[in-house]
């Protein structure tokens, strides 16, 4: 009889409910509440003492609860996270620490990066040091910006002590080039050299790491890097079906609509120019070798986009190292999003005041979520976020991590909008 | 002057040397073979680049007030260590790093610091803190049910005082008035009455001998707590057997009176400990400690009154201002302690306090069983039990003031 069986869940909801209740209360009588009231009143009753001597005097107001956040600057010099995030290396163009190359195969575009794994000491939080293992001393290693079709080449050596490689998230059709111990060359002993060969598909943000073991470690340690894949605006015109999740019927328009999106995320067509585009790697650190990250980050530094020094009140000065991401408000701000973390199942990145497009994988040129303000990934999942500010008044606008305890622990950072 | 060491003239000049040089010279060659070792670092090839570990702990906390945390901290190692950041409840904190008065990051060998914590904690909710090491070595310390720190003042000497009148003085001065009953009583029964304060002493030693290692465990690492403690113990209790003995080579065996006094002098010593329970109870914000403790207290040394008087109940009565002394010297110490603790408390004085009292209980245990002995049946069946009864007891009471 359904009546009863109602009646039946609610006694039991109301059970349940007090049960949990009495828990709780059972809790904190327990020991705190108790003790504390007694005590009270027991040295007051005993001696007329009063509790607070030492509370008044100096309440700083400005202070009045502290603030969280990393106290002093970063002190090395051998990494720029803020630079980090516009350094893309083509083939063309590119950090000099890379060596890199354009050449041609007949019709087929190779582009050559040089990366080696090297063991280094790199600053995560002002004064706190991390022995990583690093592709070309960088946490996160070099960006790799390329156009679908391209092969990439990458001639990896191995410099650091353990063994390493490099796995590429691309759709890879030979085995040889996966990058992992059983596969192609294995793993790279200290001095060893291989070249590794991809064809640029699909397009996307994409992602490289070391595969070799123990694999938490090796990644960990900051053997991951960027590779962006542009879409190829060609491509797109001939197979428009390729670049979107629809099966409706293909109009012009809406063709014309993929190839200039495509164009627009392409950095060898004009239209990117007017958009505003940023790699950030969520990743983590943990220092105590505990299994949970003390440090979070975008772009492995604690901090390095929050506001510097500030008194909680909107009173803020911009850090030597630690300063908000100052971009223009009318620019459309492109982020691309990969999670690196270790340790910890899913990362997130949340936008204050703001909803934006994301792209999940970069994968396709339709947003795969549209208007939202937060988004999540898994480990290794990645995409990208367009961001518009254009109607915002200028200012700070905060973006960090909707863990609340990754946000407090360093990945926590502003735009400034101007 | 015979040379060889096979001869009998070597007595006064060993292989020919005067005595002096001969006390000297295995130091001289001692410091020779050390320096050797420096300069010529036989182990550099071992070593590797092995750099000792950070060895840093943060010995206890105080809350001057509702919006700051201050916490002790020792660098027990051998070389500096910088403390780079600061976690409160899993987050970056704003901190500073004080060290006699100076903002500092980095505390050099076997120093201490203050990292003050700008914090709006809530009362009873337990914190969660880290130091971060520069090399990102985690330091872990637990706010348990944070109380404010009354802090330096008039009124908490006061307090401390009358809390010490209460658990100290008053105590053991209602249980001396037992005096004038155990006069009145036989040999037999006055025996098991020195049993049972002979029961109450050991009880007291192993009680305050375990509160003394549980503390040593906080003892910063370069001060080797748990060995400090087995010194205290064993030091106090040679000293006090020495003292009793060059006492006793120059009157005879010890009289009443004396024995009287050194019960009163471990009692004191164990008493001055419990005051640094409760100072340092209130140094780190646990006034809560208030009406239970002290009411356990005094059950507790009210015991100890009859502990310190038996040994004078035979022979003449002594003029009462050596009953006023005796009670003080097992008293009044409660009253110092409170202020030591809450003032100047570290885990390394607590726990070598609680030993030296360790030791002083023991030696007195002696004295009184020799006092029985002399005069009866040390192992008889009315004593062992008088024994027992006194342990009894002691652990009765003892559960009205567990922490």
């Amino acid at each position: 009889m359904p009546s009863h069986d109602y009646k039946t869940a609610g006694a039991m909801t109301k059970t349940l409910e007090e049960r949990l209740v009495g828990a709780l209360k059972g809790e904190s009588i327990d020991r705190r509440t108790v003790l504390g009231g007694l005590g009270l009143a027991g040295a007051a009753g005993i001696a007329g003492f009063s509790n607070d001597v030492a509370a008044a005097g100096d309440h700083d107001d400005t202070k009045h609860h502290g603030n969280f956040g990393a106290v002093g600057e970063y002190s090395s010099t051998q990494f720029d996270p803020h630079e980090y995030l516009y350094q893309f290396n083509t083939g063309y163009d590119g950090q000099e620490s890379v060596e890199q190359e354009v050449y041609f195969e007949g019709d087929q575009r190779v582009r050559r990066f040089e990366l080696n794994a090297v063991d280094t000491e790199i600053e995560i939080a002002p004064g706190i040091t991390f022995s990583a293992w690093a592709y070309n001393g960088q946490v996160p290693g070099p960006t790799l910006r390329v156009t679908e079709g391209d092969i990439i080449e990458v001639e990896f050596t191995n410099r650091g002590r353990h063994a390493h490689t490099i796995h590429p998230h691309v759709k890879n059709i030979n085995p040889a080039m996966d990058g992992i111990p059983t596969n192609g060359p294995g793993v790279l002993e200290t001095g060893e050299s291989y070249t590794y060969r991809w064809k640029a598909q699909p397009c996307g943000v994409q992602f490289y790491h070391c595969h070799s073991l123990p694999l938490k470690e090796h990644i960990h340690r900051g053997l991951y890097g960027v590779i962006i894949v542009d879409p190829d605006p060609e491509q797109v015109r001939e197979n428009p079906r390729d670049y979107i999740n629809y099966d409706g019927p293909m109009t012009d328009d809406l063709v014309s609509q993929l190839v200039t999106k495509a164009e627009s995320r392409n950095h060898e067509y004009d239209e990117g120019e007017d958009v505003n585009e940023m790699v950030m790697v969520m990743n983590g650190f943990d220092t105590n070798f505990d299994g949970d990250n003390e440090v979070y980050a975008a772009n492995t530094r604690a901090f390095a986009y929050g506001v510097g020094d500030t008194d909680g009140k909107g009173n803020w000065e911009p850090g030597e190292t630690k300063r908000p991401i100052q971009v223009d408000g009318q620019q459309l701000q492109r982020v691309y999003l990969v999670n690196a973390i270790e340790f910890d199942a899913i990362n997130s990145f949340h936008t204050h005041s703001n909803f934006f497009d994301y792209y999940d994988h970069g994968t396709t040129l339709t947003p795969t979520l549209k208007t939202v303000d937060t988004v999540m990934q898994c480990q290794a999942q990645r995409g990208i976020l367009e961001i518009d500010y254009s109607d915002h008044e200028p200012g700070l606008y905060m973006f960090h991590a909707h863990q609340s305890e990754f946000a407090e622990l360093g990945w926590m950072s502003f735009f400034e909008v101007v | 002057m015979a040379r060889s060491d096979g001869g009998t003239n070597t007595v006064n000049k060993p292989f020919g040397l005067p005595r002096w040089l001969a006390a000297i010279l295995p130091i001289a060659l001692l410091a020779l073979v050390i320096a050797g070792f420096f300069v010529a670092t036989p182990f550099a090839g071992l070593q590797g680049s092995g750099a000792p570990l950070p060895d840093v702990s943060v010995t206890h906390h105080t809350i001057p007030n509702d919006d700051t945390i201050v916490l002790h901290v020792v660098n027990n190692g051998p070389e500096d260590v910088t403390i780079s950041q600061v976690l409160v409840g899993d987050a970056y904190w704003n901190h500073q790093v004080m060290q006699g008065g100076e903002e500092v990051r980095t505390i050099g060998a076997r120093e201490s610091a203050q990292v003050v914590v700008p914090y709006h904690w809530n009362p009873g909710w337990d914190l969660e803190t880290a130091l971060v090491l520069n090399d990102g070595t985690t330091i872990h310390h637990t706010i348990v049910a944070p109380e404010q720190s009354p802090g330096v003042s008039g009124d908490v000497l006061w307090t401390l005082a009358i809390i010490g009148l209460f658990v100290g003085v008053i105590p053991v001065a209602l249980g001396m008035l037992w005096f004038p009953f155990m006069q009145s009583m036989s040999d037999r029964a006055l025996h098991a009455i020195l049993a049972f304060s002979v029961g109450i002493l050991v009880f007291l030693a192993f009680d305050a001998g375990f509160e003394a290692f549980e503390i040593a465990e906080q003892v910063p690492g370069a001060f080797e707590g748990q060995l400090l403690v087995v010194l205290g113990i064993l030091g106090a209790l040679l000293i006090v057997q020495a003292v009793t003995k060059w006492r006793s080579s120059e009157t005879g065996t010890p009289s009443g009176l004396w024995i009287a006094y050194m019960v009163a002098l471990g009692i004191g010593l164990h008493n001055l400990a419990e005051g640094l329970a409760i100072g340092s109870a209130f140094a780190i914000g646990r006034v809560s400690l208030g009406a239970f403790l002290v009411i356990g207290f005094m059950l507790h040394n009210v015991t100890e009154g009859p502990a310190v008087v038996a040994p004078v109940t035979r022979g003449s009565r002594p003029s009462l201002g050596h009953f006023m002394a005796m009670g003080a010297l097992a008293g009044v110490p409660v009253i110092f302690g409170g202020w030591i603790g809450s003032f100047a408390f570290s885990p390394t004085l607590g726990a070598l306090f609680l030993a030296i009292g360790v030791g002083a209980i023991l030696q007195v245990v002696w004295e009184i069983g020799g006092l029985i002995s002399r005069n009866g049946q040390l192992g008889s069946s009315l004593n062992l039990l008088g024994f027992l009864a006194g342990l009894v007891l002691m652990y009765a009471t003892d559960l009205l003031v567990v922490l």
